[in-house]
C-alpha cells in the first residue's frame, strides 16, 4: 500500500472536501443550449420541468425560462414574465440586454442574479423562475413560487369555543404572515435556518427580540444548527432533536396550531419554531403548567377560566390516579372505602375471577387500544368502534362477568378526565404515567403511589426545557407567576411577562423581585 | 444539552427557609406527643417544645450566621480556616456518619410504620428497599432539584396538618387541656430533652449556606423556618392533647392514630390515617434525601476526587445494611433518639467550637 507524504494527504482531503462541497461542479457557460442542457442532466429530464425557449426581439437573441410545474405560480410567469418580455420587444436595445430585463421589463418583485449551479437548480427546485439568456453567463432568477395550498382553516387539533379561528398550514409564507398579523412589532424576529439535506426545508426561529432572553435564543440556536437529517415531514422532528431529554415522557416543547396561541407566547418572552410543510409549529421553553392551560383560558373571563383550570388540575389527577387509586383501595386498604361503598364493591366483584389490579390494567390496556383504533379508522367507520367500545366492552364484559362495573366507572371515568387535557402530547404522558402508578399501585398499594408520585417529581424538578426547570414557577418558585398558572387573574392584573423566563423588557415591579431573589 | 444558565448550583435564600421545615418534619414529630404526654401533666407539653424550639431557633440562626460568614466556602474550607484542616476533616467526616445514620433511620422507620399502617403481609425489606430506592434517585440527580422538591413537598404537609386539625375541632375537649402549669420541674426538663430530639438536622445549614448566593439574609431566613417548625409541633400537639387527653401517653404514633380517629364530613374516605400517612411520607422523604446527600456532599468535599454518583451508590448498601440492624419498633425508636442526641451533640459542640474559634482566633481575609 502506498502513503502518500502528509503534506500531499492534507492537500488530498482538502480537495476532496472542496470536492464533495460543491456536488453540482458543472459551470453556466455563454452557451445557452449547454446550459439547458446541463440543467436537464443535472434533474434528470424529469417530466414537469418546463424549458421556454424564446426570442427576444429584433436583436434575435435567444432566452428560455426554465420551471417546474406545480410548484410555481403559472399564472405569474405567464402575465409577468412571458407577457412582458414579448410586450417590450422593440424597446430592448442590444446592450446590456440582461441588466435591462432584470430592472425594467420583468414585474415580479424577487429577482436576483446567480451565475452558480448549485443555487440555480435549488432555486429552479424551490419553485422559482430561472431565466436564461445566450451569451451571458449570468442567470436571473425570479420567485414564483406558488402552487396548490391548503386555505387557512380553523385548527382541527386545537377548538376553541371563542377566538380566532385560523390557523397554521402547510405553507411557512403563509404561517410568518399570520403571525406576523398579529405582532406588528419592528423587533419580531424569523431568523431562517435550513433543515433536511435532501430537503432543504426552510425553519424559522420566532422571537421578539428586546423581550426574549437573548441566552434562551442562543441555546436555540445553537441546538437548530445541529440538526443533521434528510428530512423532516413535521415539526415533531425538531422537536425531538433538540429537545433536552429524550428519556422523560414528558414533552418539554409545545406544539400548536394556533397563530394566537405562537403570537401569545411570543409576546410572554417565549420562542417559536415554523418549519416549512406543517402547519405544527413548536414553542419553547414549556413548562409542566403550561400543559393544563388553554388559549381558551384567556378568551373567557377570569372567574370561569380559573374555575376551569382548576376543572382541569381535578382531571388530571383523575387521569393519573383515578385506575391507580382504584387498585390501592380495593386491594389493599379495604378499610378506606366508605363501608356502604365497600359493600357494593365487593357485591360487584362477586364474580370477576381477576385481582382488582388485573381488572384495572386489562381495561386500561382495552382502552388504549379503543383509542388508537379510534385514530386509525376512517371517519365513516369510527362509529362502529363507538358501539364495539361503548356496548361490547362497556357492557358485555361486565355481564360476562370479566370485570366489575365500578371498574367500568373507573375507566371511562379515567378516560373523559384524559380528553380534558388540552395538550395532545401532555396527554400521552400522563397515558404513559398512569401505567405506572397502576403497576405500583398493584404492588404496593397506597405507598407504591405515592413512591412513584415522588418519582416522577424528582424526574420533573430536574427536567429542563432548554435550559429552564420545567418544573418552574412552583419550584424553582416564582409566586408572581402565580397569576398565571393554576389561577388566571384578571386580565388587567397580568401585566408582568412570566418571570422564570428572565425576559429582557419586564415591567418595573420585576426589579424589586430580582434585588430580592439576589 | 443544556447551558442557559439558570443558576441551578445556587440557591436562593428563600430556600433555606423551606429547608429547614423540610429536614426537621419527619418520623420523630409523630411520635413526639407521646413521648411528651408521659413525662408532663394534661397539655403542659407545649412548654417544652417551645423551650427547645427557642433554643432550636437560636442555634439554627448561630449556625446561619457562622456559615454566612463565609460565602460561597464549603463547610471544609471554613472550618478549616477557623480549626485546622485535620479537625475540619474529622468534623466533616462525622457529618457524613450523622447524615447516614439519620437516612437510615427514617428508612427504617418508613418499614416500621408503613407495616403497621398501609400493609401487614409485605416483607418490611421490600417497603424499606422501595423507599431507598426513591431517595438515590433523588440524591444521584441535581442539588437544586432536592431543593426545588422540599418547595413542592413542604405545602402538602402543611396543608395536611392544618386539615388534620380543622377536622378535629369537634372531637376536642377543653377537660383535656386543663389543668395547665401541673407539672413538676422535673417533668419539664425532660420533656425539654425529649423535645429536642424533633429538631435534630440543624447541622444540614454548615453545608447547604455555601450554596446561597448572597446568604446574609439566610439566618433570618432559617430562624423564620424554625419558627415554623416550632408552631406546627405546638399546634400538633395541642391537638393531640385535646383529641386524647391523657390518652396520647399509650399511642404509637398519636398524629396518625388521631387521623384515624377524625371523620372528615362527606364520607369519602372512611379513614384517613392511610392517606396522612402516605401524605406525611413527602415529609420523611425529604427528610432522608437532605441527610443522604449531605453525607454524599460531606464524603465528596473530603475526597474531592471521588464522583457523586458512585459514592451515593456505595453509600446505599451501607446504609441498607444499617436500616437492618433494629429488630422491633422500640428498637427503631431507640436507635433514633441515640441518632438524634448524637445530631444535636454533634451541632452544639461544632457550633460552639467553630463560634469560639471565630470570636477568639477571627479568621483572615480570603485571599483571592
Amino acid at each position: 500500500m502506498t502513503r502518500p507524504s502528509l503534506f500531499n494527504r492534507l492537500l488530498n482531503r482538502k480537495q476532496s472536501k472542496e470536492k464533495s462541497k460543491t456536488s453540482f461542479s458543472t459551470k453556466i457557460t455563454k452557451n445557452l443550449d449547454d446550459n439547458l442542457h446541463n440543467m436537464k442532466q443535472l434533474l434528470g429530464d424529469p417530466g414537469d420541468l418546463v424549458i421556454r425557449e424564446l426570442i427576444i426581439g429584433g436583436l434575435v437573441k435567444r432566452a428560455a425560462i426554465v420551471y417546474i410545474s406545480g410548484i410555481t405560480d403559472e399564472q405569474l410567469i405567464n402575465n409577468n414574465i412571458l407577457k412582458t418580455i414579448q410586450l417590450n420587444l422593440k424597446q430592448i436595445d442590444s446592450k446590456q440586454i440582461l441588466d435591462q430585463i432584470h430592472k425594467e421589463v420583468v414585474a415580479i418583485t424577487d429577482i436576483q442574479k446567480s451565475n452558480n449551479m448549485d443555487d440555480i437548480s435549488f432555486a429552479v427546485l424551490n419553485g422559482n423562475t430561472a431565466f436564461y439568456l445566450d451569451g451571458y453567463e449570468t442567470v436571473l432568477l425570479m420567485g414564483t413560487t406558488g402552487g396548490e395550498t391548503r386555505s387557512i382553516e380553523p385548527p382541527d387539533s386545537e377548538t376553541l369555543i371563542r377566538g380566532p379561528k385560523d390557523g397554521f398550514v402547510e405553507n411557512i409564507a403563509t404561517n410568518m404572515a399570520l403571525i406576523r398579523r398579529d405582532i406588528k412589532d419592528p423587533n419580531l424576529r424569523f431568523k431562517q435556518h435550513e433543515v433536511g439535506k435532501r430537503s432543504k426545508q426552510k425553519l424559522i426561529l420566532c422571537y421578539v427580540e428586546g423581550i426574549t432572553n437573548p441566552d434562551l435564543v442562543d441555546e436555540v440556536n445553537r441546538r437548530l444548527e445541529t440538526i443533521d437529517m434528510d428530512f423532516v415531514s413535521d415539526s415533531s422532528y425538531v422537536e425531538q432533536w433538540i429537545e433536552d431529554s429524550f428519556l422523560s415522557p414528558f414533552p418539554q416543547i409545545l406544539n400548536t396550531e394556533r397563530p394566537d396561541n405562537v403570537s401569545y407566547h411570543l409576546v410572554q418572552g417565549k420562542l417559536a419554531i415554523l418549519v416549512d410543510g406543517t402547519p405544527f409549529a413548536l414553542i419553547a421553553p414549556a413548562t409542566i403548567g403550561d400543559s393544563l392551560q388553554s388559549m381558551g383560558d384567556y378568551n373567557q373571563r377570569w372567574l370561569s377560566a380559573t374555575l376551569l383550570r382548576l376543572l382541569r388540575y381535578l382531571s388530571a389527577f383523575f387521569a393519573l390516579f383515578l385506575p391507580a387509586l382504584y387498585i390501592a383501595l380495593v386491594s389493599y386498604h379495604p378499610g378506606m372505602i366508605p363501608s356502604t361503598l365497600a359493600f357494593s364493591i365487593a357485591a360487584s366483584r362477586e364474580g370477576v375471577p381477576f385481582p382488582a389490579a388485573i381488572e384495572a390494567i386489562l381495561m386500561g390496556i382495552t382502552f388504549e387500544i379503543l383509542h388508537e383504533a379510534g385514530i386509525r379508522l376512517p371517519k365513516v367507520i369510527g362509529q362502529t368502534i363507538g358501539i364495539v367500545g361503548g356496548l361490547v366492552i362497556g357492557d358485555a364484559a361486565v355481564s360476562a362477568g370479566i370485570v366489575s362495573p365500578i371498574m367500568v366507572i373507573v375507566t371511562a371515568l379515567t378516560a373523559i378526565a384524559s380528553f380534558s387535557i388540552p395538550t395532545y402530547s401532555v396527554a400521552i404522558a400522563f397515558r404513559t404515567v398512569r401505567f405506572a402508578f397502576m403497576i405500583a399501585a398493584s404492588f404496593l398499594g397506597l405507598y407504591g403511589i405515592i413512591l412513584v408520585y415522588i418519582m416522577v417529581n424528582i424526574h420533573l424538578v430536574n427536567l429542563k426545557s432548554i435550559g429552564v426547570p420545567y418544573s418552574t414557577p412552583f419550584a424553582p418558585t416564582f409566586i408572581k407567576d402565580w397569576k398565571d398558572l393554576i389561577l388566571r387573574a384578571p386580565i388587567t392584573k397580568l401585566t408582568q411577562r412570566p418571570t422564570y423566563l428572565r425576559p429582557m423588557d419586564n415591567k418595573s415591579g420585576d426589579i424589586k423581585t430580582e434585588k430580592r431573589k439576589e | 444539552m443544556s447551558t442557559f444558565k439558570y443558576g441551578d448550583k445556587m440557591i436562593k435564600t428563600r430556600d433555606i427557609m423551606v429547608l429547614v421545615p423540610s429536614m426537621l418534619i419527619a418520623v420523630v414529630v409523630l411520635s413526639l406527643p407521646r413521648m411528651l404526654a408521659g413525662v408532663t401533666n394534661a397539655a403542659d407539653g407545649w412548654i417544652p417544645i417551645v423551650v427547645s424550639g427557642i433554643v432550636a431557633i437560636l442555634l439554627a440562626w448561630f449556625v446561619a450566621k457562622l456559615a454566612s460568614f463565609f460565602p460561597n466556602q464549603s463547610f471544609l474550607e471554613y472550618a478549616s480556616s477557623l480549626v485546622s484542616k485535620p479537625i475540619a476533616v474529622i468534623l466533616t467526616l462525622l457529618f457524613a456518619l450523622e447524615g447516614i445514620l439519620i437516612t437510615a433511620f427514617e428508612v427504617r422507620a418508613i418499614g416500621v410504620i408503613s407495616e403497621q399502617y398501609l400493609f401487614r403481609n409485605t416483607p418490611i425489606e421490600i417497603i424499606t428497599l422501595s423507599f431507598l430506592w426513591v431517595v438515590v434517585y433523588a440524591v444521584s440527580g441535581s442539588r437544586a432539584g432536592i431543593f426545588r422538591l422540599n418547595s413542592l413537598f413542604l405545602p402538602f404537609i402543611f396543608i395536611a396538618v392544618i386539615i388534620l386539625v380543622f377536622f378535629s375541632i369537634g372531637y376536642m375537649e377543653l377537660s383535656n387541656v386543663l389543668p395547665v402549669f401541673k407539672t413538676d420541674v422535673q417533668g419539664y426538663m425532660q420533656g425539654t430533652m425529649k423535645s429536642a430530639l424533633s429538631y435534630s438536622g440543624i447541622g444540614v445549614l454548615f453545608f447547604y449556606i455555601a450554596f446561597v448566593r448572597q446568604p446574609k439574609r439566610a439566618p433570618g431566613m432559617a430562624a423564620v423556618g424554625m419558627g415554623f417548625v416550632v408552631m406546627l409541633y405546638v399546634l400538633i400537639y395541642f391537638t393531640c392533647i385535646a383529641v386524647f387527653g391523657s390518652a396520647t401517653e399509650v399511642l404509637r404514633l398519636p398524629i396518625i392514630d388521631l387521623a384515624k380517629a377524625i371523620e372528615i364530613p362527606g364520607g369519602f374516605f372512611e379513614r384517613i390515617e392511610s392517606v396522612f400517612y402516605v401524605i406525611w411520607i413527602m415529609g420523611i422523604f425529604t427528610t432522608t434525601a437532605i441527610s443522604f446527600d449531605i453525607a454524599v456532599l460531606a464524603i465528596t468535599l473530603v475526597f474531592p476526587k471521588l464522583n457523586k454518583i458512585k459514592v451515593t451508590l456505595c453509600l446505599t448498601p451501607l446504609i441498607f445494611i444499617i436500616t437492618t440492624m433494629p429488630k422491633d419498633y422500640i428498637e427503631v425508636e431507640q436507635f433514633g433518639n441515640y441518632v438524634s442526641y448524637l445530631d444535636l451533640g454533634l451541632i452544639f459542640f461544632v457550633t460552639i467550637l467553630l463560634w469560639g474559634m471565630y470570636l477568639i482566633r477571627g479568621v483572615k481575609k480570603r485571599e483571592k
